[in-house]
């Protein structure tokens, strides 16, 4: 295979360069940057935007102070929503805002099956399997985009990619400060990060309401194979 | 229109016969014309953004052997590995070779134009590996062994259903009859496909030579399972999907949904860098695959072919697209893009006939997110066919010739046009001709009236109007 590989590599690769008309490779200079228009708006118009958008594309927006977290308050909201979906087990990621709010514990006393797999102790296979078997995922945004009301999700948070693809439902937590005003600012925001960590494997998931086709006559059909439903809960701050 | 080839028309006819297809094609091409009208406007400056893209796409393309070492360099250092693929051959005998090495029964698969050009999945059946396409539009086309007949919604073609008789036909558990009842069947057929397969295989919108990463974009979320699901992910990419740079990725994704759904933005972005864990077992393979692209990128002037981002909008609005749909192409890519780039991979022999279906209307132009100039495009392809033979005709060409000679001399200029004249006037009937019973004028008189030339020449007219 090896050795394909290398003869192929240098065949295509000289064929390139003929096609552009030299034989060596020359490094261009790089295009000027785009700057769009900045859109500075307010916290709260940007709450308000990413709700306008979010729910646009059928997600569910609640807005909740931050305040509530430790009441106890969210965990309920959580709880509801598993509830009202029918969710029997709940599977969590690995995210600093779930633990310090103690969901955990305040689903399982709702009387749910809470499934918080440690990387390590299971396998890939296994992980999914199970993970394919829960009812609802629950997992914390990295960012949040109020243009396009996209919530973004990463491998930095151990499992969230999973987690928030395989159960039928989907919840979100975001916190009011991450929501940014436009598209360019977070993929200019992933871009640094990941530049910054050359060699570090990360994988990031932009997501825009729950799976959705229009394969059939174009008629809109809501839960193809990713979550039927998502539900976003953002914490003012 | 050239008839070297009769396949075309053929196809063409039986197209504008086939009144279930006329309906649909009405149905979706306007749909999405308005869906996009609509989605263009959420923007605040879609020109701008437009030729920044393009702009992008012209500086990659002009400095490709730079960008693509960049890709590899990235990747290697993320763990995954680089295949260069010069044909499509090439890229099948390699993930059937990996595949057999790693003992993988079965792949799961999201729609990938780059994957269907090459026919990946044939050679994977021949070989004993099974391809599940796992886009709904795809594994219906899959269901039924035909082709996609639009870069965006594959089966646009097939009605509900007949989508219906199919899943009852193939899958067996019995009649699906609302379209939510057709994809919840698909997503539990498919469900098990995503947790048995050893490998997932996918294409890319945007390759970033920066930092080495896919982005795939989607609606279903078959990409993210394909991705995140088996251990091994094989990304099949043409070379020409490179772009430099993180920052130059919004514009693309500020333009390629609004142009192909109409949407703001698709439900599912992912980026993915090298293999998803560093443990063993996982593995990120990138194949770049030439396939003909060199050869567009050698033409400079076709070269801005490959500036295309496959969003399906140049389709949608194309009369010609708008009648005969994507199969009467006869190959992969349809419409306008289609007739550009498939007579450039395949070749003028196969293919050159589809410059020619084109009305030249440069509604496709207006519509292309990254500005390919497509009329100019086929217009210097159909000169191209002509000069190979593929696309000529020897009367055609004697008939051009014969008008060239007179053009040069005023008085048999003159003399021929009133003979011309003299036999139209004498076949018509009521100022129009009905019907001539033999060619090129009764290929034309089949369909319309052919309205009957005046008495006098425009030179004649002038002469006595002036004295008035």
């Amino acid at each position: 295979m090896s050795n394909g590989a290398s003869l192929n590599q240098n065949g295509v690769l000289d064929d390139v360069r003929r096609a552009l008309g030299r034989s060596t490779t020359v490094p261009p200079v790089p295009l000027d940057p785009f700057i769009e228009p900045l859109d500075k708006a307010e916290p709260g118009e940007l709450i308000a935007r990413f709700t306008e958008e979010a729910t646009a594309v059928r997600a569910m927006v609640y807005l909740m102070s931050d305040k509530l977290k430790f009441a106890g308050q969210i965990g309920a909201l959580v709880a509801e929503i598993c509830h009202t979906a029918g969710a029997k087990e709940v599977a969590l990621s690995d995210s600093g805002l779930i633990s310090e709010m103690n969901l955990h514990e305040q689903l399982t006393r709702q009387g749910l099956a809470v499934f918080a797999p440690e990387a390590a102790s299971l396998g890939h296979e296994r992980l999914v399997a199970r993970l394919a078997n829960c009812d609802l995922g629950l997992t914390a945004a990295d960012y949040a985009i109020a243009e396009t009301g996209t919530i973004v999700l990463s491998s930095d948070e151990r499992n969230a990619l999973l987690v928030s693809l395989l159960p039928p439902v989907h919840i979100a937590l975001v916190r009011s400060s991450q929501i940014a005003a436009t598209l360019g600012e977070v993929i200019s925001r992933i871009g640094k990060e990941r530049i910054s960590r050359v060699g570090t494997s990360r994988s990031v998931t932009l997501i825009t309401g729950p799976s959705r086709t229009s394969d059939v006559e174009l008629v809109l059909s809501i839960g193809v194979h990713g979550p039927k439903e998502l539900h976003l809960i953002i914490i003012d701050e | 229109m050239s008839l070297s080839n009769p396949n075309l028309t053929e196809r063409s006819h039986a197209a504008l016969e086939n009144s279930v297809l006329q309906g649909a094609l009405k149905a979706a091409t306007t749909t999405f014309i308005e869906r996009r009208r609509d989605a263009i406007t959420s923007v605040a400056d879609w020109e701008a953004l437009r030729q920044r893209a393009r702009q992008v796409k012209e500086h990659t393309i002009n400095n490709l052997d730079y960008y693509l070492e960049q890709v590899v360099e990235k990747v290697e250092a993320l763990g995954g590995k680089v295949f260069w693929a010069r044909t499509g051959d090439d890229v099948s005998r390699y993930i059937i070779e990996l595949a057999r090495a790693r003992g993988v029964k079965s792949v799961v698969k999201s729609k990938s134009m780059a994957t269907e050009e090459i026919e990946l999945n044939h050679a994977l059946e021949a070989a004993g590996v099974r391809p599940v396409e796992t886009d709904l539009g795809e594994y219906i086309i899959q269901l039924a062994h035909e082709k996609p007949s639009h870069i965006i919604v594959p089966a646009i073609h097939k009605t509900r259903s007949q989508i219906s008789d199919l899943f009852e036909e193939k899958l067996r558990e019995g009649r699906p009859n609302e379209v939510a009842e057709i994809t919840a069947m698909a997503r539990k057929r498919l469900r098990n496909e995503f947790l048995s397969a050893g490998m997932g295989i996918t294409g890319a919108n945007f390759l970033i030579a920066e930092s080495g990463t896919v982005v795939l974009v989607e609606n279903e979320g078959n990409i993210r399972l394909s991705t995140q699901v088996p251990k091994i992910h094989v990304a099949v990419v043409g070379i020409e999907k490179v772009i430099p740079r993180f920052d130059d990725l919004s514009v693309f994704l500020r333009l390629l949904p609004r142009s192909g759904t109409g949407q703001k933005q698709t439900a599912y972005v992912s980026f993915l860098n090298g293999p998803r864990q560093l443990e063993s077992g996982f593995e990120f393979q990138l194949v770049l695959m030439d396939n003909g692209r060199t050869r567009i990128l050698a033409d400079e002037q076709m070269r801005e072919s490959l500036y295309c981002i496959r969003c399906g909008a140049c389709l949608n609005v194309c009369p010609v697209y708008q009648k005969i749909g994507g199969q009467a192409y006869g190959w992969i890519y349809p419409g306008p893009i289609g007739a550009v780039i498939s007579p450039q991979l395949q070749s003028l022999g196969q293919s050159g006939d589809l410059p020619f279906a084109s009305s030249l209307c440069g509604a496709c132009r207006t519509a292309c997110p990254v500005d390919i100039n497509l009329p100019d495009l086929l217009l210097a392809l159909r000169a191209k066919a002509k000069e190979s033979g593929a696309g000529g005709k020897l009367s055609e060409s004697l008939a051009m010739r014969s008008v060239a000679f007179a053009a040069k001399r005023p008085g048999l200029f003159e003399l021929g046009g009133k003979v011309m004249r003299g036999i139209a006037r004498l076949m018509s009937k009521d100022e129009k001709i009905k019907s001539v019973g033999f060619p090129p004028l009764s290929g034309w008189t089949r369909y319309r009236d052919l309205p009957a030339p005046p008495g006098g020449s425009f030179r004649e007219r002038w002469k006595r109007n002036r004295h008035e």
